[in-house]
C-alpha cells in the first residue's frame, strides 16, 4: 500500500476511531511512516507544555456568586413552549421593524413615516438587530434538526409551521437588503431559505431517510456556523451603531 | 461515589435546573466551572477572560437550560456554549486591533504582554512564556473553527464525534477542522522545531 496520508496519522495519533486496519498494520511495518508518525507527535507534544493556570479552588463557588443575581428570576421555559409564547410577538415585532425601516427608506420625498424621526444609523441598528433575531430563531430550529436522531421525525415534522413562519420573514428581510446591497448576507438568507423551505414542504410525517439528509445538508455547507457568525456579527454591528 | 452515581445525581440536578431550580443550578456551576475554565483559557489565552467567560457560560447555560435535551453530555453542551462565548471575545478583540491597530510590535517583543496579568506565580510565567510567546501567535493564525476544534481535540481529549455535536457541523467537518488546525500549527511551528533539532 502507498504511505500514510498525514490525515491518517493525525488519527492515529489521536486514537480515533475509523482508521482502517490495513493503514495500523502499515505502521507497524514501514519506516518511513513510522518515522513521521514519530515527528508528528514530538511536534504536537510541544503543544502540551502550554499550561492552564490553576483555577482558584473556589471557582464555583465564585461563578455562582457573581451570576446568581442575574440569573432571570423566572425558570428557564422549555423550548417548545418558549417558543409558542415568543415566537408570535418575535414575528410580529421583526415585520414591524423591518416594514418600518422599508417605508422609511421609501418614503423620503413623500409623506412622514414610522421611521422619518430615526436617523440613518438608526434605522440600520434596526436593521441589524432585526436580522439578528430572525437568525437567532433559525439557528433554533437548525439546531434542533441537527440534533435530531431519526426517531424524532415526528418532532421535526411539527416544526414545519416554524419554517414556514422564518421562511416569510425572511423574504421581507431579503427584500430590504436587496436594496442594501448586502450581498453576503443575503446570500445567507437565501440558503437559509431555501433550507427551510424544504422543512416547512416536507410530508406530515418525515423518513429516517429524509431526516438523515436534513441533517447533512445543514453540516455540508456548514450551514449553522455560517448562521452563528453572522448572527454574532449583525448583533456587535447593532449594539455599536 | 462511583462514575454512575455522578451521572446520576447529574441528570437529577440538570432535571430540575431546567424546572427552574436555581439550587440544582448551582450544583451543576460548582461542579462544572473549572472544566469550563480550561477551556475557555485555551480559547482566550488570558485567565481574567477565562473567567469572565466561565461567568458568561453559566448565564447562557441558564437562559438555555431548556434546549438541552440531553443527546449529548451536559459537558459537551457546556463546553459548546463556552466555545461560542469564547469566539465572540476573540471576534471583539480583533475588531479592537483593526480599528486600534498598535504602533509598535510590543506584544512579540515582550512574551510577557501575552501572558494573563492574572498569573498568580512568576514562576509559572517564567516556565510558560516562551512556549506561549511561540504558541499562541500560532493558535491566533488558525480560523475560529479550526481553533476551536484543535482546543476540543488536544486539550480537552473530545472525540471527533463529539467536536462535530459541539459545533453542530457534520463529523466530516469537524475532522477536517481538526486536521487542517495540525497542519497549520505544524508548518507554525517548523522554523522552531528545526532550530532546536
Amino acid at each position: 500500500m502507498t504511505h500514510i496520508t498525514e490525515e491518517d496519522l493525525v488519527l492515529l495519533y489521536y486514537d480515533e476511531p475509523g482508521v482502517r486496519p490495513d493503514v495500523r498494520q502499515h505502521l507497524q511495518e514501514c519506516g518511513e511512516c513510522s518515522a513521521a508518525a514519530q515527528k508528528l507527535a514530538r511536534e504536537l507534544s510541544v503543544w502540551n507544555e502550554w499550561t492552564v493556570p490553576e483555577a482558584d479552588p473556589e471557582l464555583g463557588r465564585s461563578v455562582w456568586a457573581a451570576i446568581a443575581p442575574r440569573l432571570e428570576v423566572s425558570a428557564p421555559l422549555s423550548r417548545r413552549f418558549r417558543w409558542l409564547k415568543f415566537a408570535g410577538a418575535l414575528t410580529v415585532m421583526a415585520t414591524l421593524l423591518i416594514t418600518a425601516f422599508v417605508a422609511g427608506r421609501a418614503s423620503r420625498h413623500s409623506r412622514p413615516s414610522l421611521t422619518a424621526g430615526l436617523s440613518k444609523q438608526a434605522r440600520e441598528r434596526i436593521l441589524a438587530i432585526s436580522l439578528a433575531d430572525h437568525l437567532d430563531r433559525a439557528e433554533m430550529l437548525l439546531t434542533e434538526i441537527s440534533n435530531a436522531t431519526e426517531s424524532d421525525a415526528a418532532e421535526v415534522s411539527d416544526d414545519r409551521g416554524r419554517a414556514q413562519d422564518l421562511v416569510e420573514e425572511g423574504r421581507l428581510m431579503r427584500q430590504t437588503l436587496a436594496r442594501e446591497g448586502d450581498s453576503s448576507t443575503l446570500a445567507l438568507l437565501d440558503e437559509v431559505e431555501r433550507f427551510m423551505l424544504e422543512v416547512a414542504n416536507s410530508q406530515e410525517k418525515l423518513t429516517p431517510v429524509e431526516m438523515r439528509q436534513l441533517r447533512e445538508r445543514i453540516g455540508s455547507g456548514s450551514l449553522l456556523f455560517k448562521v452563528r457568525i453572522i448572527e454574532s456579527n449583525l448583533r456587535n454591528e447593532g449594539q455599536k451603531l | 461515589m462511583d462514575a454512575g452515581d455522578d451521572i446520576a445525581t447529574n441528570d437529577i440536578q440538570i432535571n430540575s435546573a431546567r424546572r427552574g431550580d436555581r439550587d440544582a443550578f448551582r450544583v451543576l456551576v460548582e461542579r462544572h466551572a473549572k472544566a469550563v475554565f480550561r477551556l475557555a483559557y485555551r480559547m482566550t489565552a488570558n485567565e481574567i477572560d477565562a473567567e469572565d467567560m466561565v461567568q458568561e457560560t453559566f448565564l447562557k447555560a441558564w437562559k438555555q437550560i431548556g434546549k438541552f435535551d440531553g443527546r449529548a453530555s451536559f459537558a459537551t453542551w457546556l463546553h459548546r456554549i463556552c466555545a461560542n462565548c469564547s469566539l465572540d471575545l476573540i471576534r471583539a478583540r480583533k475588531r479592537k486591533q483593526d480599528l486600534y491597530p498598535r504602533a509598535d510590535n510590543d506584544d512579540e517583543q515582550d512574551p510577557f504582554a501575552r501572558l494573563p496579568s492574572g498569573s498568580p506565580s512568576p514562576e509559572r510565567l517564567a516556565q510558560s512564556s516562551q512556549i506561549s510567546a511561540i504558541l499562541i501567535p500560532a493558535l491566533n493564525e488558525l480560523s475560529e473553527m479550526e481553533r476551536t476544534a484543535f482546543v476540543m481535540r488536544h486539550y480537552e481529549g473530545l472525540g471527533i464525534e463529539e467536536i462535530s455535536v459541539a459545533l453542530g457541523v457534520q463529523t466530516g467537518a469537524a475532522k477536517h477542522s481538526v486536521f487542517r488546525a495540525v497542519q497549520k500549527l505544524r508548518r507554525a511551528l517548523e522554523p522552531v522545531m528545526s532550530a532546536n533539532r
